[in-house]
């Protein structure tokens, strides 16, 4: 299964769907579509929008 | 007519706190006290993008007014609280106004220290920890050519690059050893430093500023060694304070920072309280800390905003988590760097990235990441396991 992984251009927090946010009440597998689009980043609060797809190599 | 929850500072913490409520059915009203005039924004691009000039301040705040009015948040700017009664669970206003509440909630900030180092008022010197002060220093920045830092710090550092990239002439004075000697150790500091150096900005350690010359406007530092060093922008950046003058006087149990238990409750249950201002036990470390990161105050009003509507999430565990952005490097730190027993460094030798990673009785308690977001993931999730983390 692919993993995309997304980054906060602000601070450079990292989101994996394959893991998720559990702590954040976002199960692991979690496309990033369907992360609510009310959710921010937890570690400076910027929105979805601020985020981009990081390219990885796994 | 049930009674609202004020909170008090319009801060980060404070709008996640007043959100949050809502959205877990908060019915009553939200009043948001601030003594500035702007809207709550966001404080971290006042060193970054808005000194840069790639954002204006419209651009950095947290929501639009239409967003306070939709949820149903009032915000009352330009004013100031001056007590808290808990007796009676009222808070009284500058202006005589007092306002009665249900929970309180204290998002008081920090402010900047300051030190005095001429006799008179000289005009070029700046601190900078609101959207006002970074607004004079725009305003300074177009006609200024030789800045002096003192302090090297993250908010000295990040205005220095910002500087640099606009061409001012920068000159760092830092009283210890090495910059960032408070929050990071030498690996770090030196990398920062060559980095500084290279873009052409002057890092003179061991320098004290002793006094500040001119006439009406600044025109030089005296140093402690007697050095002269033409200037006409200054900025003091030698840390902060937190505001905790009101949970003082209420008799709130303050200890470098207001203390919180692990869903941000203070001393009173009816009073909650988030972000710089607040110092808390952490549950890894073991003992108290005050923490200044966005991510901390966010994760303090969740569980404040929780605590009010009689859950508990507990953020006492959650590791610390900060970033600087200076020319093109990102820097990431998480967990406490404080004692350590290993030190392992990363790519030293590499320009573009370095990790460092901190380890007491073989588990991996903090590190410090350049430009390696992925490795930051690995390191936060170590520490909260408690693993060494070898890679």
């Amino acid at each position: 299964m692919s993993n995309n992984v997304w980054q906060c251009i602000t601070c450079g927090f990292i989101y994996s769907e394959n893991e998720g946010l559990p702590e954040e009440g976002i199960p692991s597998g979690t496309k990033w579509l369907d992360v609510p689009d009310d959710w921010c980043c937890p570690d400076c609060g910027m929105d979805k929008s601020d985020f981009e797809m990081l390219l990885i190599n796994e | 007519m049930s009674l609202p929850c004020i909170i008090i500072g319009a801060s980060h913490a404070a709008v996640q706190l007043s959100f949050n409520l809502r959205q877990q059915g908060w019915q009553h009203d939200i009043i948001i006290i601030g003594n500035e005039s702007h809207m709550p924004y966001q404080k971290p691009p006042l060193s970054k993008s808005i000194m840069s000039q790639q954002k204006s301040l419209e651009e950095i705040l947290l929501k639009k007014d239409e967003f306070y009015q939709d949820a149903n948040i009032r915000l009352m700017l330009n004013t100031n609280v001056t007590e808290i009664d808990r007796s009676t669970k009222t808070i009284k206003l500058a202006n005589g106004e007092v306002l009665a509440y249900s929970k309180l909630a204290l998002c008081t900030g920090a402010i900047a220290n300051k030190i005095s180092l001429s006799d008179k008022p000289l005009l070029g010197v700046h601190y900078l920890r609101t959207a006002e002060d970074a607004a004079k220093i725009q305003n300074q920045l177009t006609h200024a050519k030789n800045a002096v830092i003192i302090g090297g710090g993250f908010i000295g550092l990040e205005l220095a690059a910002a500087f640099n990239q606009r061409g001012v002439h920068v000159t760092i004075l830092e009283a210890q050893e090495n910059i960032l000697q408070r929050v990071v150790t030498s690996e770090v500091a030196q990398f920062i430093s060559s980095l500084h150096q290279q873009h052409g900005v002057e890092i003179k350690n061991c320098c004290i500023a002793k006094r500040l010359t001119g006439d009406s406007y600044v025109s030089a530092v005296v140093c402690e060694s007697g050095e002269s060093i033409p200037a006409d922008l200054i900025i003091i950046g030698i840390g902060i304070t937190p505001v905790t003058t009101l949970a003082t006087k209420a008799n709130l149990d303050v200890d470098n920072g207001i203390l919180i238990n692990q869903f941000a409750v203070t001393s009173d249950p009816n009073i909650v309280a988030a972000g710089d201002c607040c110092s808390y036990f952490h549950s890894i470390y073991q003992r108290n800390v005050r923490v200044e990161s966005i991510q901390n105050a966010l994760d303090q009003a969740k569980s404040a905003a929780a605590s009010i509507m009689g859950k508990e999430i507990d953020f006492s565990h959650n590791i610390p988590r900060f970033w600087s952005d200076q020319y093109d490097i990102k820097l990431q730190m998480c967990g406490l760097i404080d004692g350590y027993d290993n030190v392992e460094v990363i790519n030293p030798q590499d320009y573009g990235q370095l990790s460092v990673l901190y380890r007491k009785d073989n588990k991996l308690i903090a590190a410090v990441i350049i430009n390696n977001p992925l490795m930051m993931k690995q390191a936060i999730s170590a520490i909260a396991n408690q693993e060494a983390f070898i890679h």
